[in-house]
């Protein structure tokens, strides 16, 4: 089984190059805009392969998650296994978003 | 990013205020992702990583780099002999003259010619040249165009209805975290005398990722 790393040269479908366009929305370029600071000369918190190694960790989910979907959630796993900040309080914090936003009828 | 970034440049089609609302209405990913989202922006605030400022000077610098940057560099280096030879050998130093900085990365540009034609493609997921291209477009981060680039390159070349003769050599690019490759297309026939301005005018930005040809006189003027 390859991983998503390693499909050079798998056979696969057509390109279509109409179809396949998309305008990035502002929510994905927020997760770019924060995938860029944290790479940033000044900040070094992440490394462009070190995002991929944790997306390839998505493992079968890889594809089930839209790009900036996965970016994020490799974000969010380095932050962790580099101590930025715990389970924890990444747990804290949702609960409190997720209150939030449910206040706010979002997601409805 | 740039600690001297201003406000200055041009939002051809803006799509946030600059309090970070946005003017239109994207589609929203799921519920979970957007607690995600906000939950990690939000640690990374509170911990000092980041700052609110950060991230909207960040969108702004993201919605800054486009293919319009790209075409300016190729249109430069179809006209000047001088900077396009820089930007071969050194291109770090040439693309100061347009504020660009691809560091950490490297920028290697390969020229079309008669005899190659050169294509560009991330098999390990979607590196690209961003600070001269910006967001590479979705077809460029799928699996088809990935597997299949490096395999039968001139039958994916035909999807874009590009048709490059046999004789004529496919060379393909594999991009990685450390290197990134921009396709310095042929300059059009029928151009001479025309000045950069009018030049970057035919240069798209699948041009220099390699999927097609520059355009031709006929197909921008009015």
């Amino acid at each position: 089984m390859r991983g998503p790393q390693d499909y050079g040269g798998m056979p696969a479908g057509p390109v279509d190059p109409d179809t396949h366009e998309h305008v990035p929305t502002h929510w994905e370029k927020t997760v770019d805009a924060m995938m860029m600071l944290l790479f940033d000369q000044r900040r070094r918190l992440a490394r462009v392969d070190e995002s991929r190694r944790m997306q390839e960790a998505l493992g079968d989910d890889y594809h089930k998650y839209p790009y900036y979907e996965r970016w994020l959630q490799a974000i969010s796993w380095l932050m962790l296994e580099k101590g930025v900040y715990s389970q924890e309080e990444l747990e804290a914090k949702k609960a409190e978003v997720r209150a939030r936003m449910e206040a706010e009828g979002h997601g409805s | 990013m740039s600690e001297t970034h201003d406000h200055s440049h041009d939002h051809a089609h803006p799509t946030h205020t600059h309090d970070g609302k946005p003017i239109q209405e994207d589609p929203l990913p799921s519920l979970e992702a957007q607690i995600l989202e906000a939950s990690v922006r939000e640690l990374l605030i509170e911990k000092g990583v980041i700052s609110s400022d950060d991230v909207r000077r960040a969108i702004d610098q993201v919605e800054s780099r486009t293919p319009a940057l790209g075409a300016k560099i190729v249109a430069r280096a179809w006209d000047d002999a001088e900077f396009k030879d820089k930007l071969m050998s050194d291109s770090d130093e040439a693309l100061m003259a347009f504020g660009v900085d691809m560091r950490p990365t490297e920028l290697c540009v390969v020229e079309n010619t008669d005899d190659v034609h050169n294509m560009v493609v991330c098999t390990l997921c979607s590196c690209y040249p961003r600070p001269v291209l910006g967001i590479p477009p979705a077809w460029y981060k799928r699996r088809d165009y990935r597997s299949r680039a490096v395999r039968e390159p001139r039958a994916i070349l035909r999807e874009f209805g590009t048709d490059i003769p046999e004789k004529k050599q496919v060379r393909v690019h594999d991009s990685n975290a450390d290197l990134r490759y921009l396709v310095l297309p042929q300059r059009p026939d029928g151009t001479e005398g025309w000045d950069q301005e009018r030049l970057a005018r035919l240069v798209t930005r699948d041009s220099m990722i390699g999927v097609s040809d520059a355009l031709a006189p006929a197909d921008v003027e009015d």
